[in-house]
């Protein structure tokens, strides 16, 4: 290395810090440069390829863990507490102890932390070392390199079935069309192919090394679905957007390899979506919050009570032995050492302030996402998933929701489309024989509406099954098997059906397409004909070969379709069953395959891609026998109705929605030669511009897409297995769901009354998206949420996502409640406007998974998901964080604040250091954890039988304001018996400290545990060996301790201390006295609950009885109740 | 996230199969599918077998009256014993008239007074009494040095800063034993006089064990030098002493010296001063000063005319504090307290009364086990 001025060191990382802040990049290429030193490259700036995503380094650990933490109040608290009793005049303790507590405490956080960060660290190592091909100008050919030596500017080659390194700007691929599949489910987990095609003008014949051109593009974002860049490989610009991208994590497939021209390393797309866990506040720890701030004014009473120690002095007529001066022998004035003794009291009291409440809640909390995410019921065979949990800290939020908001496509429904039924021209097809199919598969659905009749198909994976199936022999009569849903009433037989891929032709439709096809001869454009070569030619589905490893139905011809929608899959199959066959698919050609045997080859001039703006596609062609240009267009039925040149009649698509259907329509235009070159020009404008280029591009293809006419056709969405059961429980348990969807209201409804959110009964407001916004205004917001309240469901149609969050917002805020948004596909703002957004990982994007805090794969978990978990989640830590308080101050703080009246306000303590810091630390910590862990009230089974007694968690649930300050309370009045039965016991007599605090301490111990025995609803064995041990533990340490410690601690000094007390008779009776006596009001209190007998109380009862004769009686309460007639109660 | 299938395994073959019951292979298979699939086991599904008590009047009722009836037996042997414990308490303050020893305070330092005592059943102790005195005061409590008082000569020469100021003199001397504590050892002393037909005989006091067996024998102990006094007056050949040692402020006599009677009863573990070092748990107190010993008296004090002589050192008024003397006899519950046995009284009847009340309670709300 040669020598640098430090002058030049500094410029150049300025420089360097320029180039990356710009907001566009011009990259070249690295092979005239290779080998040369580092200062030289032309992309020196840019980060190379190898990730870290530790947070610390071996050296730097301490300090910057230290760091972090620090930045908790709660550890600020402690430190400077422990800093204070440095300080000779108010030291409470020996300075040494009393930085033990935090000590520990950062330490177990710091431990927690290097673990995580060790297992970061490996994974990047493992990532950093995975083998790539990198070309190589010395040896003229691509060779084997690590990831982490990928830097911005090299040529990488990728090969299929092999992950991407970096984001690569396709240039060249294996395929003569330069067409790229890659799988994006590591990034998205969608799994459907998505083609990418190499940036035009540079592919066919392409050698890295005669690559010269500039690569200009954006500065890296996280958007995954948008980049921009431009080429200039001589002077002449060459756009490229996201369909040129390779991102960094995806998969190549059925290419054989491709190579790209690496834009972003370290910086790419997938590396910036990684945001890492969420941290929301949960209700209660808001509510929580509160509290700890009165346990201050506490605090600061009892020191202010403490600090009267001046009084006391004043009182004192001389100077007594016992009043020891400091070291230099002048006594202090009493009011000066009233104020140091304010400190000290502070120091001794500290524990009033639970900073270990906060670590427990924490690895309470850890525990319970343990306990979620391993639940086998919330486990999805299909797509072998757990429950994730992204948000580590709201889990008992989950058992205090009143409000859900629900998407319907792809939450409710299973966003596996069937073509259901067409209208042509004004001619409706039934498709009856369709009907019959699904009636068949369903064989108890006889009575019920043709449209709604499975409602229990499991998707056993219609995907699975196909993989071996011919489309012949796929009516497969649903293969049993037994599905370990909990619930007993509902069926557990469910079936499969591969439905989707398979349509059976309406025969009227078919004749008409034969007698047309006979007479296609004549050129004529029959209206037949060009509807399905519209459902062939306008989507995006891509063509892939049986070669490739994946799930995918394959069709007789080995085709196998990969859609980006689930729609337009059902289209294309629905269409090659009336034997328009979609036999290839380029970015510049579709090969189409006509039901006589003729293969026409269609010339793609644009795609005009899907958007939720427009909510429609267009693809132009050029037909290859009558040369005209034509544009289809594909659309939601009212985003196509409105551009249609003439008016058409909406009875066949009211009809259809009526039925639940999904309506799309397609239309056709022949546009002119004039008009095509005219707009080209617009269009090239537009895609090589990298301002605006969105609304440019959406600009032009508006332009386009008018005066349209219109064919129909309505495709189905199924509902997914146990939706009815999964919000009738829901709504029995208290909760409103609202339906929030873009769809036609009629559909809406019918979906509504499908999955029995809407009952005949009901008081049910359906708005759609027009009015909403009216609704939703400030003057009307009010009457709104007022009316919204008393109905039972509300459903919302032709909402945007926009509105959806905004709902969310007002009934949030308006009515403060606790509130719930799933989504299945993209709706981010909406997840992120409810209190908990939960995804669904489904079909269709991710983008909702991505940002919610609990993933799940089906909409039926929730059901588990709430009733159960977020019950016991919610009461467990409700009932913890109470008796973390009671806790502290019963026998820590108080026990120590009585004795002050006896000491002279001295801050003296009548338990060994050592012991009282153990005895919050060791003897007394780990049961409530435990506790908050794994106490369960009521059974699951209870639970999901009896979704009334979710109830008892909403609004403000168990954990209410008079709770804190009855457990307060109850503290009070057990510290006060804790410590003056002893007191009057031991009154004026030879008693010595230490012999004083052992009966007080092991009263306080057994007091705290019993308390919490009280609560403990179900005693595992976990449950006894944490009890039994804590106090095995307390006497094991505490014996040990007074037996060897005689000059370890001084001046402190409990030797054989308890060795002697245990020797008294005096010592049993009076810890028996004590904690009976402390624990009879309490006893009384759990025993008014089982008098007024609430129905927590009654659902317990009910869980001793055996499971037989529990259902009976199970059933008998439903009635008798009511169903919904439960009232609130408390446990606590 | 994605399913990887191998080969010609298929869910078909899966499905048909557990209809029939999973055979070995295809569990094998399930595990190699379903890498996500949680285990099933009662922990993590929270199925472990739990017993649920639950607190109801079928349960609570009886127990109730079992607790309140075997307080009551308790607090009854309570009570009896207590009871049968003699207590005689003189208060010797001497700061007002009609008191014992009214005039000890201002008077010469030997001070006596008579009492009667009866009959005593059982052996007789001998406390001193003190009243306001807070040894449990935080300061007061750390002002000694355990190191030194376990016989450690270091530490003799550099006592520990706890004992600050009391751990060097004016002059720089290191003071043996430091601290408050020691300073301010309680001196008063007495002998107890039985008046026999109008002569007084001496009642002989044993003052053997009165202090706690492990602060004599472990914690407290001297330094191996012999004879003891050179340990403390620092004129020990085998060490240098820049300075010499001196006594608490306080004391009269060297530590050596607490005891001329008895050489083992000196130092450090001198019986009296390891009951003082001993700090009271409360303002209000008595310390064991001397057993009335069992060799004379086996069967008790008998009953008769005492009189106490006091030495009359240590003065309360600075604290507003008093001074007795206390003679009791002792049980397998120690001194009289009456309260133990009356609390168990109360509770045990109120857990009894208590359980009739929630009886009657529980008649009028009907309870569904009880149907």
């Amino acid at each position: 290395m040669t020598w640098k001025s430090p002058v030049a060191l500094v410029r150049e990382a300025l420089q360097g810090q320029r180039a990356r802040e710009k907001d566009l990049r011009s990259l070249m290429s690295n092979l005239p440069y290779e080998g040369l030193e580092k200062g030289k490259q032309p992309n020196r700036y840019f980060p190379s390829n190898a990730i870290k995503t530790t947070k610390y380094s071996l050296l730097l650990f301490i300090p910057m863990n230290l760091y972090e933490q620090f930045h908790r109040l709660a550890n600020i608290y402690f430190v400077g507490l422990a800093i204070l009793n440095f300080i000779p005049v108010v030291n409470a303790f020996q300075p040494e102890v009393a930085l033990i507590p935090i000590c520990i405490i950062l330490s177990l956080t710091a431990l927690k932390d290097a673990w995580e960060d060790f297992r970061r660290y490996q994974s990047d190592k493992k990532l950093n070392n995975t083998p790539c091909f990198i070309y190589s100008r010395k040896e003229k050919q691509f060779v084997e390199r690590r990831w982490k030596d990928v830097r911005v500017g090299d040529f990488v080659k990728v090969v299929c079935n092999e992950t991407i390194p970096a984001d690569l700007l396709l240039l060249y691929t294996s395929d003569p069309n330069g067409v790229c599949l890659i799988e994006t489910a590591n990034l998205d987990g969608e799994t459907n192919l998505k083609q990418r095609t190499a940036v035009s003008g540079v592919c066919n014949s392409f050698e890295p090394e005669s690559f010269n051109g500039i690569v200009v593009c954006e500065k890296p974002n996280n958007n995954l679905n948008h980049f921009k860049c431009y080429e200039k490989p001589d002077n002449q610009k060459v756009g490229a957007g996201i369909e040129s991208l390779l991102l960094r994590g995806c998969t190549v497939r059925n290419t054989d390899h491709a190579v790209g021209f690496v834009v972003y390393a370290h910086e790419t797309k997938s590396m910036l979506n990684n945001s890492g866990p969420r941290y929301k506040r949960s209700k209660l720890e808001r509510r929580l919050n509160i509290d700890v701030f009165f346990c201050f004014i506490l605090l600061f009473a009892m020191c202010l009570i403490g600090a009267l120690h001046f009084i006391w002095l004043y009182a004192l007529p001389g100077v007594p032995p016992y009043l020891v001066p400091p070291a230099n022998g002048h006594l202090d004035s009493p009011n000066l050492s009233s104020f140091y003794m304010f400190f000290t009291m502070i120091i001794l009291l500290q524990i009033l302030i639970p900073i270990s409440l906060y670590v427990s809640i924490e690895l309470v909390k850890i525990g319970q996402i343990f306990l979620i995410t391993n639940d086998i019921d919330l486990y999805d065979e299909e797509t072998d998933s757990r429950i994730q949990c992204k948000a580590l800290n709201i889990t008992e939020d989950l058992g205090q929701i009143e409000y859900i908001f629900s998407d319907k496509t792809g939450t409710l429904t299973e966003n596996k489309m069937v073509f259901r039924r067409c209208s042509i021209m004004g001619t409706e097809y039934p498709h009856k024989e369709n009907i019959r199919l699904a009636v068949l598969n369903e064989p108890e659905s006889e009575e019920e509406v043709i449209y709604n009749q499975d409602l229990q198909p499991l998707p056993t994976g219609w995907s699975l099954e196909s993989e071996e199936a011919n489309s012949e022999d796929t009516h497969r009569h649903g293969s049993r098997r037994k599905s370990k849903v909990l619930g007993t009433t509902q069926s557990d037989v469910a079936f499969s059906s591969p439905l989707e891929t398979e349509v059976i032709p309406d025969r009227k439709l078919l004749q008409q397409i034969s007698r047309t096809g006979s007479s296609s001869r004549c050129q004529k454009i029959d209206p037949y004909l060009e509807f399905f070569l519209a459902l062939t030619i306008c989507n995006t589905v891509v063509v892939s070969m049986a070669t490739t490893q994946r799930r995918r139905p394959l069709t007789s011809d080995n085709l196998r379709y990969e859609a980006e929608s689930p729609d337009e899959a059902a289209l294309v199959y629905a269409t090659k069953a009336y034997g328009f066959t979609l036999l290839a698919r380029t970015p510049d050609s579709v090969t189409v395959r006509l039901p006589s045997g003729e293969v026409l080859v269609f010339e793609v001039l644009d795609t005009l891609t899907f958007d939720s703006n427009r909510k429609r596609m267009s693809v132009l062609v050029r037909h290859p026998i009558t040369k005209e240009y034509v544009l289809y267009t594909k659309g939601a039925d009212y985003a196509i109705m409105e551009l249609l040149g003439t008016p058409y009649a909406q009875r066949h698509l009211d009809c259809y929605a009526k039925e639940g259907l999904r309506t799309l329509c397609i239309a056709k235009k022949v546009v002119s030669e004039a008009v095509y070159k005219h707009w080209l020009v617009e269009r090239q404008r537009a895609l090589t511009a990298i301002d605006n280029r969105e609304v440019l591009i959406m600009d032009t293809a508006v332009q386009l897409e008018t005066n349209l006419t219109l064919l129909a056709t309505g495709i189905e969405d199924r509902l997914q297995e146990n939706v009815p059961d999964t919000i009738m429980a829901l709504r029995q348990a208290g909760i409103k769901v609202w339906v929030l969807t873009g769809d036609k209201p009629e559909t809406a409804v019918n979906i509504g009354y499908a999955c029995r959110l809407l009952e005949d009964e009901d008081l049910v407001l359906v708005i759609d998206g027009r009015t909403l916004t009216m609704a939703l205004s400030p003057d009307l917001r009010g009457d709104f949420v007022d009316l919204a309240k008393h109905c039972r469901s509300v459903l919302c149609c032709r909402v945007t996502p926009l509105q959806k969050s905004r709902v969310v917002k007002v009934i949030r805020e308006k009515l403060k409640v606790m509130t719930l948004a799933v989504d299945g596909a993209n709706d981010v703002n909406m997840i992120q406007a409810a209190d908990i957004g939960i995804g669904i990982s489904g079909q269709e994007g991710m983008q909702a998974v991505m940002a919610s805090d609990f993933a799940i794969s089906r909409f039926k978990h929730l059901k588990k998901l709430l009733l159960v978990h977020g019950h016991w989640c919610y009461t467990r830590l409700a009932n913890m964080i109470i008796y973390f308080f009671y806790k502290n101050v019963q026998a820590y703080v108080n026990l120590l604040f009585w004795y002050q009246f006896f000491c002279g306000f001295s801050g003296s303590t009548m338990i060994d250091y050592w012991l009282l810091i153990f005895f919050n630390l060791f003897f007394t910590s780990l049961p409530p954890i435990m506790f908050g862990i794994m106490d369960r009230d009521i059974s699951a089974e209870m639970l999901l039988g009896v979704p009334e007694l979710y109830k008892t968690g909403q609004g403000e649930g168990d954990y209410r304001f008079t709770t804190f300050w009855v457990s307060i309370l109850d503290a009070f009045y057990q510290s006060l018996v804790c410590f003056f039965i002893p007191y009057f016991v031991y009154q004026d007599s030879d008693i010595d400290m230490f012999t004083f605090g052992t009966p007080l301490n092991t009263t306080a111990l057994f007091t705290i545990l019993l308390h919490l025995s009280i609560e403990i609803k179900s005693w595992t064995v976990v449950h006894w060996v944490v009890m039994l041990g804590s106090v095995l533990f307390y006497f094991i340490v505490t014996l040990a301790y007074s037996a060897t410690c005689v000059t370890c601690n001084p001046p402190s000094n409990p030797y054989w201390v308890l060795q002697n007390q245990m020797a008294d008779p005096m010592f049993y009776l009076i810890c028996i006295l004590s904690t009976v006596v402390a624990l009879l009001p309490y006893t009384f209190h759990v025993l008014r609950n089982s008098i007024a007998l609430s129905p927590l109380i009654e659902a317990k009862h009910l869980d001793r009885l055996d499971p037989s004769m529990r259902e009976e009686w199970m059933k008998e309460w439903r009635s008798y109740r009511g169903g919904g007639q439960v009232q609130r109660s408390t446990l606590s | 996230m994605l399913l990887k299938l191998g080969g010609h395994c298929s869910f078909q073959d899966f499905s048909e199969e557990s209809c029939h019951g999973p055979g070995s292979d295809e569990m094998v298979q399930e595990e190699n599918e379903f890498t996500n699939r949680p285990d099933n086991t009662a922990f993590t599904q929270q199925r472990l077998p739990a017993w649920q008590p639950i607190l109801s009047a079928g349960i609570v009722i009886p127990g109730f009256v079992l607790i309140g009836l075997a307080f009551i037996g308790v607090g009854v042997a309570l009570f009896v014993t207590s009871r049968s414990i003699q207590v005689l308490e003189r208060d010797y303050t001497g700061d007002e008239s009609g008191t014992p020893c009214a005039s000890c305070a201002n008077s010469n330092v030997q001070n006596s007074f008579g009492f009667c005592f009866p009959q005593s059943q059982g052996p007789v102790f001998f406390y001193y009494g003190l009243s306001n005195y807070f040894q449990n005061y935080r300061r007061y409590g750390t002002s000694k040095d355990d190191n030194q008082l376990y016989g450690v000569l270091k530490y003799f020469t550099s006592p520990s800063d706890n004992c600050a100021p009391y751990a060097y003199n004016s002059n720089n001397q290191p003071i043996v034993p430091c601290g408050s504590i020691a300073n301010s050892m309680f001196n008063d002393t007495f002998k107890l006089y039985q008046t026999v037909n109008g002569t007084r005989q001496e009642v002989s006091l044993d003052g053997k064990g009165i202090a706690w067996w492990t602060d004599y024998n472990i914690k407290y102990r001297n330094p191996t030098n012999n004879p003891l006094k050179d340990a403390f007056n620092g004129s020990n050949s085998g060490l240098f002493y820049r300075n010499f040692l001196i006594n608490p402020i306080y004391w009269s006599k060297p530590a050596y010296e607490l005891d001329t009677s008895d050489p083992s009863n000196n130092g450090f573990v001198n019986q009296d001063f390891l009951v003082w070092m001993r700090r009271a748990a409360l303002p209000d107190f008595r310390k064991l000063y001397r057993r009335i010993s069992q060799d004379k008296y086996p069967d008790g004090l008998p009953a008769g005319n005492y009189s106490l002589e006091i030495t009359y050192n240590y003065r309360v008024y600075r604290f507003s504090g008093k001074k007795k003397v206390v003679f009791s006899n002792v049980s397998w519950m120690g001194g009289k307290n009456e309260f133990l046995g009356i609390a168990y009284l109360v509770v045990g009847s109120m857990c009894v009364f208590m359980s009739i009340v929630m009886l009657i309670v529980y008649a009028k709300f009907k309870f569904p086990d009880e149907e």
